[in-house]
């Protein structure tokens, strides 16, 4: 019997029985997407994630602050242990380092900000002059703050756009004064919209500077991180060593075991938020398999069912010459048949409502890119016809090996 | 072409052995237009399934065209369901939701290669059924289905036509008529061979072989008198 007989006849077989085929397929169709999805959305989420820290640009290398390992690590920093021993004089230091051209500061705090009886609670990021030329955040309107009103402890004070749009409405806040704490800020400047980073929305900031959030704002001496640009982003490694280096004779620290701060570049984040990102999209795709293994048995119930209520016709077949291995073949071309049906449905259904995460995630201000993972597909419709072979061949296998004298009982 | 030497057939279920046949030998010639007759339960069907090649034997031989029928393997003995023989059984056994023409190709579809659709209209044409070609199988009457099931069974030209009660769902017009075609194809050099219980329907074969509790009781050449009197007796 030729393949094409076998496809013709399965074809015939499964649109006899319409409504049971469809819900067959359907049950392929959702293990199908669901994969699709996730594959998907991992990729669109790699891209927006390594796109975000792109953002930071790649000679980015940052000093933070850390409890060290020996004393709990990161689950006493989680539990609100601050580490107070990182300075701006660190910061001097490092800027002196060969492979540094030049860096920032920052502390964070958080208060409230009035104006004309508009109160906002809003995060202050607290960073050194050199904030707007290393970040890739701009100005929409006014400066940015110098270093000499850093120095100076300088009540100025740049507003996010969100910020401004909470506190000023349409009208200009340039010149305006803030109220944080009970005493005057005035506004310089404001950003432009930058959306979220990281899930980290800088336009809901307020920029102040590094030394007056420490003296004025919070009443302490220590900052939280230092942003540094490398001159050569080859000798990462290097200038990462060299950071730790200093930083472990300025905190008088012999064992790296003690560290209180860590050092990472641009690489290093990428690294470890894509291993994340993959993890989480496997143990998502490895649910999805079990929607889809689901399925499998769905079509092994409905191939199961197709045999019994068939058995007559198998045994018809068998009594006008055919072999086991014909009536193997033309069950197994059914089943899948079903799973390359849901196959291709899966991946129409898993491309739309990829497109509708994009367009959703996009309207909500991600910059999600619409992704459409190939090797998603393929291993979709790989993985299918799999489903199909595996779940489809023990019914398949009953029907081949039925008597045909008793089969023919059964009419 | 046919001959079976003390053939046996038991059917065992969890450990009872039923024996189906026994002592069977019987030669069949090329040509013959062969009954076996014999009540329910005689063993007639068994031994025309063993004959097809759908059974198999428990002790004794069969030998088929020279070939011990028991050394074959399960694919040439589908080769053999195909191309040696055909079957008419009593309730038609046709595919439903499928047309005239279809089923009558169905075991060409297994002869391997392309599918000689010539052979299916002649197949029809041959049982007066051209007009219901495209019928399904579920839209005709008793007795035109019978008429398919014979086109089906010699689409692929076989040497041997089992026919078992190919009337029993007929009405006697019906039946008439599917007898005239086994004799007409006995005439045209097919042996056909017959499995019935009734006397009407067995007295159209040249051969009547009498089976009773699965062993051969008579093995005549049709005499219609004879007929009458040994129905009584195996009874």
């Amino acid at each position: 019997m030729t393949y094409r007989e076998i496809i013709k006849m399965s074809v015939r077989t499964l649109r006899i029985n319409k409504v049971r085929t469809l819900l067959t397929v359907l049950g392929v169709i959702i293990g199908i997407s669901s994969v699709m999805i996730i594959v998907s959305a991992g990729d669109s989420m790699k891209k927006l994630v390594n796109g975000q820290l792109a953002s930071f640009g790649s000679s980015l290398i940052q000093t933070e602050t850390r409890v060290p390992e020996e004393s709990g690590g990161a689950s006493s920093q989680a539990s609100g242990i601050v580490v107070t021993s990182m300075t701006l004089d660190d910061r001097e230091a490092i800027n002196k380092l060969p492979n540094i051209s030049r860096s920032y500061a920052n502390i964070i705090a958080q208060d409230l900000l009035s104006w004309e009886g508009n109160i906002k609670k809003t995060i202050i990021f607290g960073v050194s002059a050199e904030f707007i030329d290393i970040d890739n955040s701009k100005l929409a309107e006014g400066r940015f703050f110098n270093i000499e009103e850093d120095d100076n402890l300088a009540r100025v004070i740049v507003l996010g756009s969100k910020i401004k749009e909470d506190l000023f409405g349409n009208s200009s806040p340039l010149g305006q004064s803030i109220k944080i704490n009970k005493m005057n800020y005035k506004v310089i400047g404001v950003m432009e919209p930058r959306g979220s980073v990281l899930f980290f929305d800088y336009d809901t900031l307020a920029f102040v500077p590094v030394q007056t959030t420490q003296k004025l704002l919070l009443g302490v001496n220590y900052i939280q991180s230092i942003s540094a640009n490398m001159i050569d982003i080859k000798k990462d490694v290097e200038t990462k060593e060299a950071i730790n280096a200093l930083l472990r004779e300025r905190h008088d620290i012999d064992d790296p075991k003690r560290d209180d701060f860590q050092v990472s570049t641009m690489a290093d984040a990428m690294d470890i938020l894509n291993t994340v990102i993959g993890a989480v999209t496997l143990l998502l795709i490895a649910l999805a398999m079990v929607s889809l293994i689901v399925g499998g048995v769905g079509i092994m119930n409905i191939m199961y069912a197709t045999v019994a209520e068939r058995t007559f016709e198998i045994g018809l077949r068998k009594a006008v010459g055919s072999t086991k291995k014909n009536i193997l073949r033309q069950f197994l071309t059914e089943a899948v048949i079903i799973t390359i049906l849901g196959g291709i449905g899966g991946v129409i259904i898993g491309a739309l409502v990829t497109y509708l995460i994009y367009v959703i995630a996009n309207s909500y201000g991600f910059d999600w890119p619409f992704s459409i993972s190939y090797i998603g597909i393929l291993i979709s419709l790989v993985f299918s016809t799999l489903v199909g072979l595996i779940f489809g061949s023990y019914p398949a296998k009953k029907a081949a090996e039925l008597d045909p004298i008793t089969a023919l009982r059964r009419e | 072409m046919i001959e079976l030497i003390n053939l046996e057939k038991d059917y065992t279920n969890e450990e009872l052995v039923t024996p189906v046949l026994r002592n069977i030998n019987l030669k069949i010639a090329k040509g013959e237009f062969l009954a076996i007759m014999g009540p329910s339960g005689s063993g007639k069907s068994t031994l025309m399934h063993i004959l097809g090649f759908l059974d198999i034997l428990s002790s004794g031989k069969y030998i088929f065209q020279d070939k011990d029928v028991s050394s074959l393997d399960d694919d040439t003995l589908a080769i053999y369901r195909n191309q040696k023989v055909g079957f008419v059984f009593q309730s038609f056994n046709l595919l439903p939701k499928t047309s005239v023409w279809e089923n009558v190709r169905l075991p060409l579809l297994y002869s391997g290669g392309l599918v000689d659709e010539k052979k299916v209209d002649q197949a029809i044409a041959s049982v007066e059924l051209t007009h219901r070609s495209k019928y399904l199988s579920n839209q005709l009457s008793g007795g035109e289905k019978q008429r398919v099931a014979i086109a089906r069974a010699l689409v692929n030209n076989p040497d041997i036509i089992f026919a078992d009660e190919p009337t029993g769902n007929l009405d006697s017009r019906s039946g008439t008529q599917i007898m005239a075609i086994l004799q007409k194809l006995n005439a045209e050099g097919h042996t056909v061979i017959l499995v019935t219980h009734e006397t009407n329907t067995a007295k159209h074969a040249k051969r009547i072989v009498r089976i009773k509790d699965g062993e051969i009781v008579s093995d005549e050449k049709n005499d219609e008198q004879i007929i009458a009197a040994k129905t009584e007796l195996v009874k």
